[in-house]
């Protein structure tokens, strides 16, 4: 006997989908990823916005001294903070009059710190003092270089915390737009497929269709091309900071529920026949009420697999037209707008055209093939 | 027949003027129209100067009157003037639709016959490991940004190899004739047709391969086995001929698409096609050259999945309309 549960069946049935279960590890990596990034700039201490117009475009892997004015504020702060230092080292350079800091070869501050933290004579004379002068002057040094893994891009800002924060964006679109616009086609399809016949259903279907059957980028740029700040309603909702990010969610959501209620409807047209509807109708069941407790539930299963492949969908969509620059608005780091940067430079700098498309790619084929998996898994016929 | 395609005529009309309003008073709604443009770049204009232009231009009239306007300006045959490059619209969009119709039409063709072939081979080797293989390639096709594909084929082939060029139309200032001239045509339409195609060859071959197993599933073709007939004849004359079917709605459908694909490649590769114009007047609120290509892609669109329709009845003698 066959003692697993539904749910244990589907799930065997997905795990055999090896692509599938290939992109819920990838999608839970990046959601991941986009979840965490705020820590993870407050352990690297790398920010996506901080510019150094002297490390612009640099390879992968490379270390570059982070902005002038940032290390010297560091320094001084330091010295502030810590006079015993300062006396240490003003003893040693009246003991050592050899040692000076000459300013013609050496640049202030990198090489101050390193300077005096090389020089073993110093050494011997900070060992004296309460602080631990020399280890902490190595290790501020330390900070003042960071380490970009891949490279910098236009502005000097470190690509990869910008990769990570485009994640948030994307996976936020993407997520927002499915959730909205499988909300939007559910009502409409279950209205339409609950009164199927009807006036209201005939005009219902006929413009989804008609939506259905528009070049959707045209409208989109149309749209996205709007100051929602013009429009009564929004005007107080939303801030200068995530204006672009919400237009986004709301543009992308009105253009992408057509397929979810053109499914739903569907779905409840067969669903509604069954007799378990019948009956249900027969002991009194209110319309609501049939709809909410019977029809819902065995519809989920369709419903699941369209806003899985509307979140890859909707993802591409943002990119797209975040790359025509339309879309989320920099500094505001998007994999979209991270293209539309590197377009200008392509011929220096490949690498910073081709990493935002792999992430794209990655994730978008994750949930394409996440949703085929579920697919699969619930037809009773494979 | 005939009424039918009067009948999607005039609801396609219809859609159209509807279109035409929403886009139009959306438009109203960017940010900046020309008068404020104009006095941004003076700081001598005075209010009353402001308001003298809007009320001489017509734009301090309600939207709903100025869509009025325009549609009657419209209808007497004037496309308007592009702001941006003070010359009429039909001046500007003229060569270009015929530039979209090459690129769109080459992409069509293209993915068609890959995809075909490749749909119907996985169809029939279905579970080998050249039909898994298959789906993984027609995925990356449906995921993959065609914009980043268009970046990377210009990196692959423009900038390190220097085969072909990066972007334009054609080469400037070269008077070409005959062969040369298809040829140097031809050089600067590869790039874009090819990053055009790739999510439609995923599409196509997804689609294919479904309609082929169904069909190989189906009862007619198993008494065509079963009376001794030759693979090869079951396969094209019996199986494929059917399948084609469905792929028509498939292909009237993906219209839209490729019409979406044909803005981004055209301003990724700088083509001067209506794709790159709509793009370019909406970013540069160049208002007539916005409205009429906005206006002429649908209608590309709208005609595109009436022919596809049209011949769909041809194909299949069990559809009537």
């Amino acid at each position: 006997m066959n003692s697993d549960s539904y749910f244990q069946m589907i799930l065997k049935e997905f795990k055999k989908h090896k692509m599938a279960v290939f992109g819920v590890f990838a999608i839970i990596f990046f959601a991941l990823l986009a979840f965490s990034a705020p820590l993870i700039t407050h352990l690297t201490n790398v920010s996506p916005n901080d510019q150094n117009v002297f490390n612009r475009y640099l390879p992968m892997f490379s270390k570059a001294a982070i902005n002038n004015n940032d290390a010297e504020m560091r320094l001084e702060k330091y010295l502030k903070a810590n006079p015993d230092v300062v006396k240490d080292i003003q003893t040693f350079q009246a003991k050592h009059p050899d040692y000076i800091w000459d300013e013609e070869v050496e640049e202030w501050p990198y090489d101050f710190l390193y300077f005096y933290s090389s020089i073993d004579e110093f050494k011997t004379t900070a060992k004296n003092s309460p602080l631990d002068g020399v280890q902490e002057l190595v290790d501020l040094e330390k900070s003042f270089y960071r380490f970009h893994i891949l490279g910098t891009d236009e502005l000097g800002r470190d690509v990869l915390m910008r990769l990570i924060y485009g994640a948030r964006i994307s996976l936020g679109v993407g997520l927002f737009v499915a959730f909205i616009s499988a909300f939007i086609g559910y009502l409409v399809g279950i209205i339409s497929g609950y009164l199927s016949g009807t006036l209201i259903d005939t005009l219902l279907m006929r413009f989804t269709d008609s939506l259905l059957a528009l070049p959707q980028l045209p409208l989109l740029i149309v749209f996205a091309a709007i100051d929602i700040t013009k429009l009564p309603l929004l005007e107080d909702l939303v801030s200068k900071d995530s204006e672009s990010f919400v237009k986004m969610i709301i543009v992308l959501s009105l253009f992408s529920w057509m397929t979810v209620a053109r499914l739903i409807r569907g779905s409840i047209l067969s669903v509604k026949e069954q007799e378990y509807i019948t009956a249900a109708k027969a002991v009194g069941s209110s319309h609501l009420r049939t709809i909410f407790q019977h029809i819902t539930p065995n519809i989920m299963g369709p419903l699941l697999v369209a806003v899985t492949l509307n979140i890859g969908n909707s993802i591409l969509w943002e990119a797209a037209l975040s790359f025509l620059g339309l879309g989320i608005q920099p500094p505001t780091p998007s994999w979209g707008n991270m293209l539309f940067n590197a377009t200008e430079i392509i011929y220096e700098s490949p690498s910073l055209a081709i990493l935002p498309g792999i992430f794209i790619f990655i994730t978008v084929i994750s949930f394409n093939f996440f949703g085929d998996g579920i697919q699969q898994a619930l037809d009773p016929k494979s | 027949m005939f009424q039918y395609i009067i009948k999607r005529l005039m609801q396609s009309l219809l859609t159209l003027l509807l279109l035409s309003f929403v886009c139009y008073f959306v438009l109203t709604l960017m940010p900046g129209d020309p008068v404020d443009m104009m006095a941004a770049g003076n700081p001598n204009i005075t209010s009353e100067d402001m308001q003298r232009l809007k009320s001489l231009y017509g734009l301090d009239q309600p939207a709903y009157k100025r869509y009025l306007n325009w549609m009657g300006t419209l209808l007497s045959g004037d496309l308007g003037f592009s702001r941006t490059y003070k010359i009429p619209v039909s001046d500007i969009l003229g060569p270009r639709i015929l530039n979209t119709f090459y690129l769109s039409v080459f992409a069509l063709v293209l993915s068609l016959l890959v995809a075909v072939p490749l749909g119907v081979y996985a169809a029939v080797h279905k579970g080998k490991l050249t039909d898994y293989l298959l789906n993984l390639f027609a995925f990356a096709g449906i995921s993959i940004p065609s914009f980043w594909l268009a970046l990377i084929l210009i990196l692959m082939f423009a900038v390190k190899a220097g085969l072909l060029p990066a972007g334009g139309t054609y080469s400037v200032g070269q008077d070409l004739e005959g062969f040369a001239l298809v040829w140097d045509r031809i050089k600067y339409l590869i790039l874009p047709v090819l990053s055009l195609s790739f999510m439609q060859i995923g599409t196509f071959e997804r689609y294919t391969r479904g309609a082929m197993l169904e069909i190989l599933n189906s009862d007619y073709i198993r008494t065509a086995r079963s009376k001794g007939l030759e693979e090869k004849k079951v396969l094209f004359k019996h199986a494929f001929r059917n399948a084609l079917i469905p792929l028509i709605t498939v292909v009237a459908i993906s219209f839209s698409y490729i019409f979406s694909g044909a803005i981004i490649t055209e301003t990724v590769f700088a083509y001067q096609g209506v794709g790159k114009s709509v793009y370019d007047s909406i970013k540069s609120n160049d208002f007539n050259v916005a409205m009429v290509s906005f206006m002429i892609s649908m209608i590309m669109v709208f005609m595109m999945s009436l022919l596809a329709d049209i011949f769909y009845a041809v194909v299949d003698p069990r559809i009537k309309y």
